[in-house]
Parts: C-alpha cells; sequence; structure tokens
C-alpha cells in the first residue's frame, strides 16, 4: 500500500475531470431546475418547493410510482430467483453444451430495445399473438385477451426476463464460481441433498453478489422507460397502466415543456435509489457481522 | 464402490434433469430470434400473412421462393447503412476503450493507495452509480452546446468515458487481484508509477478489462437516445440510430427494420461468442467481491 | 524475494497490454480514421427539418430542383418525431442549433405555443398570409391548428378530411346497398346482416366499425365530427359538453357489451393489418393519409375496398372529421426569414409539390386553386376505380376547426381513458344502451376536464397572463388559440 502524494490524483484525474464536467456540472443544474418551473420555449420562473408539493398529490406521479414499485417487486419476485436458477443448472460440473446455453440465454441482451419493443408488441397482441395464440392450442386460452391494455406491467415483466434472465444468470454464474469447492463436495459426501447444500455453503458464499445483483436490477428497473414507451406507441397505454416514474419525467420535461417538474421526479427518483443502496448495504454489512 | 457409482448415476441423472430444464428454456429464449431471421428475409407483404415462414408448396410447406435479399439491398444500397456501421464501430470501440483506461486507473488509484480523500471519493463514486441517467439529460444537452460538441463524435464521446460503475468494478477488481505487496515490490525495484500500472497491475486485471470493454461496447453500440439527441448531421449517425428511424410514425417498413436489427446483432453476437469466457472470470475476480 | 522479482520482470517486460484491450484499441483507431476521414456531405444553405419519410422523398426532388436555379440553397434533414421535437425545443428555448425551416406535427407544434406569445419559436407569418391573400387561396379551417391567440405561425401541409372506408368486395356480394346511408344509424342498420355469421365461440365473425376504446384519435375525429371537441377559441376546456357526453356513450353502446358492433384491428400493426384482411371489420375511419398507408400495407385489398362520407350524427349534419396534420414554420432563429417565406410557399403552394403529394401519400392539399388539378380526379384502382381525391376535395369545406391547444393531446388521452372507464362502468352495470350511459358519460368526461384544467391551473406563465389582461391586454386565458 502506497503512500505516495500525487500518484493517487494523478490516476484519478481523467475521471475527476470528466465526471466534474459531464455529471456534476447537470447534476447541479437539475437541482436548481428543480425549483424552477418552464414551460416551453424560453420560459422558466422561480417556485421554490412548489414542484415537490405538487408531486405529493399528483395522482398520476403516484401511479407511475405503483406501476413502477410493481414492477420492481416482481421482477426482484421473478426474475432474479430464475436467473440464480439458470446459473446453478448451468454451473453443474461436466455439463454439456454450457457455452452454447449462455450464449443462447445472454444472447437477448445484445439486441436493442427497439426490436424487443417491436418482437413482443407481436407476441402480446390479442387474437393474432403468438401468445394467445400458442396458449389457445395448448389450454383453450382466451384468444382476446388484451395483454397490452388489461395487463401492461405483467406483459413488460414478461419482456423483460427475456430480456435480461441471461444478463443476470451471468453475473451469478460468476459468484457460484467463487464457492469453495471442497466444501461443496464435502457437503456432498456426506449425503446433504441440494437443497441443504445450497443453503448452508452456496448461498452464504454468493450473498455478496447476490446483494450487489439484485441493487443493480432494482436500480435499473426502477428506470424501466424505453419498452414501454415504444411498445405502447409513445404512451402510457389505458388509463395510464403503462405509466413508469421515467416515463412520466419524459412526458413532463419533454412533452409538457415543464423541466423544472422533470428535474423534481428525477430527484425523488434518485432519493428513493439512494435508499435502496443505504438499504442494500445495511443488509450486506449485518449479514457480515451475524 | 457403491457410494461412487451411485453418486455416477444420480450425477447422469441430475444431468438429464438439468437439459430437461434448461433446453425448452432455451429454446423459448431462441423464438424471438427465429422470427427476427425469417422476418428479415420476408417481404412486407408477406410480413402480415405468416408469423415464421410464408407459407407455400416448398419443402416443409414453406414458400422458399419468397424470401429476399431485398431488405439487405437497400439497406445497404440507398440507405447507406455501411457508413452507420463505421460510425457505430467508432463510437463503441472508442468509448470502451478509454472508458475502460480511466476506470481502471481510477479504481486502481482508489485501490491501490492509502490517501487522503480516498473515502470522500469512493464515496463519490459510489453515489455516482445511482444518478439515473435521466436526471441529467435536459441540463446535459444544454451544457454540451455551451461547450460547443453539439454534432460531433467527442460530444457522445466525453460524457460516457468516465463511468463510476466501472470505477468500482476495477476497484473491486484491483483488491482483488492485484497483490499490494507485488506492488511495494515493483516500487522498491525503482519503476516509475506507470510502469507499475500498465506493467504489473494491468496484466492482472486482464480478465475485468475484457469483460468491461464487452459491457461498454454492448452499451454504446444499442443506445440510440443520445446520438439521436446530439448528433445533427445524418452522415454521423450510429447504426442503432439509423435503425430506429426506420421505423417512422406512419410507415413501418418491417422487412427493413428486421434487416436492419439482424445486421446490428451479429457483430455482438461475435463479440461475445469471443470474449464470453473472459466476461465470466472478468466478473468473477471483480463485482464479485461485492 | 528473488522469485517475485523474477515474476515481475516477467510481467513488465513481456505481457503488456491485455489483447482485448489491443483489438479493441486498435479498432478504435481503424475506425476513428474511417469515420473521421470520410467526407461528410455538409450541405450548405439552408436546413428544412421533417419526421415524415414520405415528405422527405417528395421534397428532395423538388429541392435539388430549387437548387439548380434559385438561391438559396435548401437541404432536407429527415429526422425521428422525438428527435426533431426535442432539437426544436432545445433550438426555441436555448438558442442550440436550429434548422430554418421546421415541418411539424400538431403534437410538436402546439408545443411550441406554451408560454408567452413573444417566446413562440416560429415566426408570426399572420402579416404576410393576409397581405399575399393567402387566407383566400388556403383552406381556413386548415389554419387553425397553427394559430394561436390570433396569429399564424405556420404554413398548412394538408387537410386531411376523413371519410368511411369499407370492404365494398364483402358488402356488395352479401347485396347491400350502402348508398342511401346517411346517418350512423342508418349505417347499423343497413349492414347489420353482415354480423349474422358466427365463429365456433358463437362470436361474430364480422364487425362493422372498427373502433376500440384503445383508439383515442379516432375517438377524437368522431367527437369532432359530431360537433364536439375539446377546447374552444379562447383556449378553455369544454371537454365535460353535452354533445361529447352524447357521442362518448354511443361510442361505448358501439364498442361493448353484448350487441356491440365494434371492434379493434390496430392501425399500423402487422396483426391490425391481417384483421382488416380477414375481413374481420368491415368499415374503417380513413383520413385522406390512411389510404396511402393501406396500399402500403395491405395491397391485397386493392379492388375491395371504397370509400363513402363518414354517415352523420343527425341527419343532415356533418359528413367529415379531420385527423392529424403538419406545419411548415419559419425558426425566429434562422436569419431572411423573406428568403426562407419564399422557399416556403414554394414548397407547399407549388402545384408539383400538390401533385407528389397525393400521389405518394394521397394527401390533398390545402390550396384551393389547385383542386381542379386532374391529378385529383384519377380513378384510383384500389378504391375500385373511385375519384377518391374528388371525394375527399369535396368534403374539405367541412372539416372541423382544430384549436391549438397545447395541452389537445393530453386531452385527447385523458377523454380516451373517460371511454375505458365508461366501458368499464357498462360492463359493472350490465347496461349498455346509449340513454343510460350518458349521465355517468358525463360524469367521466367532468373527471377529464378537470385533470386537464387542473394542467392548466398550474402554469405560471398563464397565470401571469390572466394578471396582465385584467390590466387591459389582449391576452386571454388558457393556452389555446
Amino acid at each position: 500500500m502506497g503512500s505516495a502524494g500525487a500518484a493517487p490524483w494523478v490516476l484519478l484525474a481523467p475521471f475527476l475531470v470528466l465526471s466534474v464536467v459531464f455529471t456534476a456540472w447537470p447534476l447541479a443544474r437539475s437541482a436548481t431546475l428543480s425549483l424552477e418551473q418552464t414551460f416551453g420555449p424560453g420560459a422558466s420562473r422561480w417556485v421554490g418547493l412548489e414542484n415537490y408539493r405538487h408531486l405529493l398529490s399528483d395522482p398520476l406521479f403516484w401511479k407511475a410510482a405503483g406501476n413502477t414499485c410493481l414492477y420492481v417487486c416482481t421482477t426482484l419476485v421473478v426474475q432474479l430467483p430464475l436467473s440464480l436458477g439458470c446459473a446453478l443448472l448451468l454451473n453443474r460440473p461436466g455439463l454439456r453444451g454450457r457455452a452454447v446455453y449462455r450464449l443462447v440465454f445472454f444472447s437477448p441482451a445484445l439486441v436493442g430495445v427497439v426490436f424487443v419493443a417491436m418482437m413482443f408488441g407481436v407476441i402480446f397482441e390479442k387474437r393474432t399473438g403468438l401468445l394467445n395464440q400458442a396458449l389457445h392450442a395448448a389450454v383453450g386460452w382466451d384468444l382476446e385477451f388484451a395483454w397490452l391494455q388489461g395487463w401492461v406491467m405483467t406483459s413488460l415483466v414478461i419482456a423483460t426476463l427475456w430480456q435480461y434472465m441471461g444478463y443476470n444468470m451471468i453475473y451469478f454464474l460468476a459468484a457460484l464460481q467463487n464457492v469453495p469447492k471442497d466444501l461443496s463436495e464435502a457437503a456432498e459426501i456426506d449425503g446433504a441433498g441440494a437443497a441443504r447444500r445450497f443453503a448452508a455453503v452456496v448461498w452464504p458464499a454468493i450473498r455478496p453478489v447476490g446483494g450487489f445483483v439484485v441493487l443493480l436490477s432494482v436500480i435499473g428497473s426502477f428506470q424501466l422507460f424505453e419498452l414501454p414507451w415504444i411498445l405502447l406507441n409513445a404512451g402510457a397505454g389505458p388509463d395510464g397502466r403503462g405509466l413508469t416514474i421515467v416515463m412520466y419525467l419524459y412526458q413532463q420535461g419533454f412533452e409538457a415543456g415543464d423541466l423544472g417538474y422533470a428535474s423534481a421526479i428525477g430527484w425523488v427518483l434518485a432519493l428513493v435509489l439512494v435508499g435502496c443502496a443505504a438499504l442494500q448495504r445495511r443488509l450486506a454489512r449485518e449479514e457480515v457481522t451475524a | 464402490m457403491s457410494g461412487a457409482e451411485s453418486t455416477r448415476r444420480t450425477g447422469w441423472l441430475a444431468a438429464l434433469g438439468a437439459h430437461a430444464l434448461l433446453a425448452p428454456a432455451a429454446l423459448v429464449t431462441l423464438v424471438p430470434f427465429v422470427w427476427l431471421a425469417c422476418a428479415a428475409f420476408k417481404r412486407n407483404e408477406d410480413f402480415f400473412t405468416s408469423a415464421f415462414l410464408p407459407g407455400g408448396e416448398g419443402v416443409l410447406g414453406v414458400a422458399w421462393e419468397r424470401l429476399t435479399l431485398e431488405n439487405f439491398e437497400r439497406l445497404f444500397g440507398t440507405l447507406g447503412l455501411g457508413r452507420a456501421i463505421v460510425n457505430s464501430v467508432f463510437l463503441s470501440s472508442a468509448t470502451a476503450a478509454l472508458a475502460t483506461l480511466i476506470s481502471a486507473l481510477g479504481g486502481y488509484a482508489l485501490a491501490a493507495f492509502d490517501f487522503r480523500g480516498r473515502r470522500a471519493v469512493t464515496g463519490l463514486v459510489l453515489a455516482a452509480i445511482i444518478i439515473p441517467p435521466p436526471l441529467l439529460i435536459a441540463p446535459g444537452y444544454q451544457w454540451l452546446f455551451r461547450l460547443g460538441l453539439l454534432d460531433t463524435f467527442a460530444g457522445l464521446i466525453l460524457p460516457a468515458i468516465a463511468p463510476a460503475f466501472g470505477v468500482y468494478l476495477f476497484r473491486q477488481a484491483c483488491a482483488s487481484s492485484v497483490p499490494g505487496a507485488l506492488l511495494e515490490a515493483a516500487r522498491i525495484d525503482g519503476a516509475g508509477e506507470a510502469r507499475i500500472f500498465f506493467g504489473v497491475a494491468l496484466p492482472l486485471l486482464r480478465p475485468m478489462v475484457g469483460a468491461f470493454i464487452l459491457l461498454t461496447f454492448l452499451g454504446t453500440w444499442n443506445n440510440f437516445i443520445s446520438p439521436q439527441v446530439v448528433l445533427q448531421t445524418p452522415d454521423r449517425l450510429p447504426l442503432a440510430v439509423a435503425i430506429a428511424q426506420l421505423k417512422s410514425t406512419y410507415y413501418q417498413d418491417y422487412g427493413l427494420l428486421m434487416a436492419g436489427t439482424l445486421v446490428s446483432v451479429l457483430p455482438l453476437v461475435v463479440l461475445f461468442m469471443s470474449l464470453q469466457r473472459e466476461f465470466i472470470s472478468g466478473l468473477t475476480t471483480g463485482a464479485v467481491k461485492g | 524475494m528473488g522469485e517475485r522479482r523474477r515474476h515481475i520482470a516477467g510481467l513488465m517486460g513481456l505481457d503488456g497490454l491485455p489483447p482485448a484491450g489491443v483489438v479493441t484499441a486498435l479498432l478504435a483507431v481503424a475506425s476513428a480514421v474511417a469515420a473521421l476521414a470520410w467526407p461528410s456531405s455538409v450541405p450548405e444553405g439552408r436546413s428544412l427539418w421533417t419526421s415524415a419519410r414520405l415528405h422527405e422523398v417528395i421534397y428532395r426532388p423538388i429541392l435539388a430542383e430549387w437548387n439548380e436555379r434559385s438561391e438559396p440553397k435548401v437541404h432536407v434533414t429527415l429526422m425521428s418525431l422525438p428527435a426533431l421535437e426535442r432539437r426544436m425545443l432545445a433550438g426555441f428555448l436555448s438558442e442550440t442549433p436550429c434548422a430554418d425551416l421546421l415541418e411539424v406535427e400538431r403534437r410538436i407544434a402546439a408545443r411550441a405555443f406554451t408560454g408567452p406569445l413573444e417566446s413562440v419559436g416560429f415566426v408570426d407569418l399572420t402579416e404576410r398570409v393576409r397581405s399575399e391573400g393567402l387566407l383566400e387561396q388556403i383552406n381556413a379551417a386548415s389554419f387553425s391548428p397553427w394559430s394561436s391567440r390570433g396569429r399564424i405561425f405556420g404554413l398548412p401541409h394538408d387537410v386531411h378530411p376523413v371519410m368511411l372506408g369499407y370492404r365494398a368486395d364483402i358488402v356488395e356480394a352479401a347485396g347491400i346497398d350502402v348508398s342511401g346511408i346517411e346517418t350512423w344509424e342508418d349505417f347499423v342498420r343497413v349492414l347489420s346482416p353482415l354480423m349474422k355469421e358466427r365463429d365456433e365461440a358463437g362470436r361474430p365473425r364480422r364487425y362493422l366499425l372498427n373502433l376500440w376504446q384503445t383508439q383515442g384519435e379516432t375517438i377524437e375525429a368522431l367527437v369532432l365530427q359530431a360537433g364536439g371537441g375539446f377546447f374552444d377559441e379562447d383556449g378553455r376546456a369544454v371537454i365535460a359538453s353535452e354533445r361529447n357526453a352524447r357521442t362518448l356513450a354511443q361510442i361505448v353502446a358501439w364498442t361493448t357489451g353484448p350487441e356491440r358492433i365494434a371492434a379493434e384491428a390496430p392501425d399500423f400493426s402487422a396483426s391490425g393489418n391481417r384483421l382488416k384482411l380477414e375481413g374481420y371489420v368491415i368499415a374503417s375511419v380513413m383520413p385522406d393519409w390512411m389510404c396511402s398507408i393501406w396500399k402500403n400495407e395491405i395491397p391485397q385489398l386493392a379492388g375491395k375496398v371504397k370509400l363513402m362520407p363518414l354517415p352523420a350524427w343527425e341527419r343532415g349534419g356533418r359528413r367529415t372529421s379531420v385527423w392529424g396534420g403538419t406545419m411548415l414554420g419559419i425558426s425566429k432563429t434562422a436569419r431572411d426569414s423573406e428568403e426562407l417565406w419564399r422557399i416556403a410557399k414554394h414548397l407547399y403552394l407549388s402545384p408539383e409539390m400538390a401533385r407528389a403529394t397525393y400521389r405518394e401519400g394521397d394527401i390533398i392539399t390545402p390550396v384551393k386553386a389547385l383542386w381542379s388539378d386532374p391529378v385529383f380526379a384519377e380513378e384510383d384502382p384500389y378504391f375500385c376505380g373511385q375519384r377518391k381525391g374528388l371525394m375527399y376535395i369535396g368534403l374539405a369545406p367541412d372539416v372541423p376547426v382544430r384549436p391549438a391547444s397545447p395541452y389537445n393531446y393530453a386531452a385527447m388521452l385523458a377523454v380516451q381513458d373517460a371511454v375505458g372507464a365508461l366501458t368499464a362502468d357498462a360492463k359493472a352495470a350490465g347496461r349498455y344502451e346509449v340513454e343510460w350511459l350518458v349521465p355517468a358519460a358525463r360524469r367521466r368526461l367532468g373527471e377529464a376536464q378537470a385533470r386537464i384544467e387542473r394542467m392548466i391551473a398550474r402554469n405560471v406563465f398563464l397565470r401571469e397572463r390572466a394578471v396582465s389582461a385584467a390590466g387591459g391586454g389582449v391576452d386571454r386565458e388558457g393556452g389555446g388559440l
């Protein structure tokens, strides 16, 4: 560990300079913006905390918040366990075709969001959609089931499941490489079942990374915007069922023209994310001391 | 010994079980890609009448003669997608290379040195990871204009090459893969700091370098929102924007759009296939320490 | 110690940079050279931005010809709707580089009219339009979405009258004569025999009208046809009017319940096109530009579709509506608006443009003098030889006026939600008759209106303007015309 004087600062210099210029400055500007109200071209007025006050009583904001939280929780409960499950299956020693599976599961993360939106637009259509057709043939599902009108968040969970399951799976795979093999083998020889082995050996070893992946996933999920935006044809869906926080931010800032209000929404979102991160650190620290 | 035998037998059965779960999941994951591949070679009229391949009298009941290369001809001919590809390659590789370098420098500085202000900078890096990008769009655009960076590649590259997430990843990677004693020894040998970084630390960080290059390349390649806003000259637009523009509000040329998406995905698939192993080992040694 | 020394020496000497890094760096350098050295055809002269692919295709030859013989040179740039929107607002708001001429649709243009009149980013064209007699030459109603507080800010690209397109092959095969249809009541009565055919589930194989709670723009067109609307000329929200309530009640009666006659065949979607091809819906609401969409997306229907004026809401009522719209505006940031005005007129008033726009996009020009051009009298083979150009032109004088409120899009969405809520009300009560639905419609529209009024009330600038109006200015309250 060197305690050399200038060296670390020189190494950090490019990062710090660029961050100040392109992150810190716009961030500060967005803070002052959130205390203004702007309406369209060239006009802005100082309104103090009015934007935040309005936010608290804005039914559309709460709808967006509700939808987004629902989406985050569902993703947490559905996507991450599936990713972990796939990682566990792929981690089996001597599994043939592991590289192929890895590529297949990760590849959805390689396509752009425009394609995902188009693809799932086709899949979720009423009557002629692939999903309804397949379900109808298999279990007599109602062909007229309107995924994108009544069950928007569910549809989004399915779409992002396809898109990111492999991505998270890779992170978990990496984590699983860290499970001490000798412990795992010892447990197996001792006759411990797979579930027992998981709880006693695997889970504690990957918990730190598990927390990290969960945090990343939560942060990403809270910012869901492009996919529902394109999928619902640049709208929030019927009755705002597809409205997310960042979508509302975009609508207020770039469609209604009120960049001040949009910045206020952005700051509330940032606070929520800080809260999540703090929570995660708290939980991680707890389990280390436990 | 019956113990080893029974382990082998259950091992075989369990492997079959794993494939029984993984294979259908993999097939389902591939469905959209099959759809993509079919759609890229279909003419527009056929797009509406058949889900995958146009039905007809050919082999397997498919009208093979209706498949066409005209989408690709138009893409590279009249639409000049070749130039967009070059732009994308440039933006993605430059951003990936520079972001990786700067993040590595920063992460190394935070991990390998003990200096006053280290905790503060680390805290700032962690906080910066959480800042939601939508918050910065509006002030960021204005700022780029004031700096004279609109309609330049620099305006896209510079804000993207100081990612806090990258610094974090490299800090983790450094902490776990670069023993301080090694650095100390090199210093005692009289090597300069630059030499130590490039000669000692960076080779040990190779997996993380590969992983981060892939991640950044992927993210930049598919990004279409910022280039669309920052770049004004059509000649400078990257692939993702060119494809997104094929999806105009009124008229959809599905075949073109799908062909463009296919062209866009292939380089990423190749990249991932070649960097797959490094990607995982990079994440293993890096992020995994939580 | 010696071990370590050798190890370090080895590392420093040979390995160097990781291979992935080297490859990426080389790639970056190579492509940088390619990307930066590739000569960029920087077009000189004035710029015109548009988001409509169709328009760009039409403008290029016209502008190429202009650039050859006149000054200044103009080049057209195509960009996506969100990019155009963002750059226009940025150009107006923070003086980032903006095009000289901007071709924008209703939604985006309305955004420019928020805030005080002085800060509208488009050049005020009112005087020029008046003095050059364009108000008489161009269909009057076409100016309305591009005007704010009595001033005109753009040249209209279109009129966009609306007709009803129907499956003539199915209708005639069933021996039905549609020539006597005058009202929506007639429409339902005359065509209902087509719904007798049922599928295995007992549901009708065909529905009469392509209409659904989620088709906000179609709903808006019908609302305007019925004489209702969302804003008055002063920009005040009039969403919760009696007329709108009746219209909404009728729409829900058509789209919900066991006796419904409408179904959803979404526009601009592959599956919607398939449904139209199958004849799942007999009639669709078709503005002039929709004809070209159908020709491109459903060519298999050529010779099977015919057009007729919209059935009126009451006998003798309006037989058309309006849907969409684009304008050409001159940005205040451009120098020499005089020359740009010439270019704008050349583009929008020229016969070549009118002909090309009709041939490529089926859009009829708002310039009345050009309506006698033979191109509009051509028989259209897709529509069974109908002279649809003349049919649309005949309806042009009746096209309803659209106010340019910046809240119009939000209002359309609020009304769409009201239709959704009303549908749920109907299903919950099991009542689908128009008379029963009207009071519930009034309630739902009241909610929509309150929502919009809340948005307007939040606007600090409008509050200021109201104050100055009280002090004797000519401003009015509200964000509209």
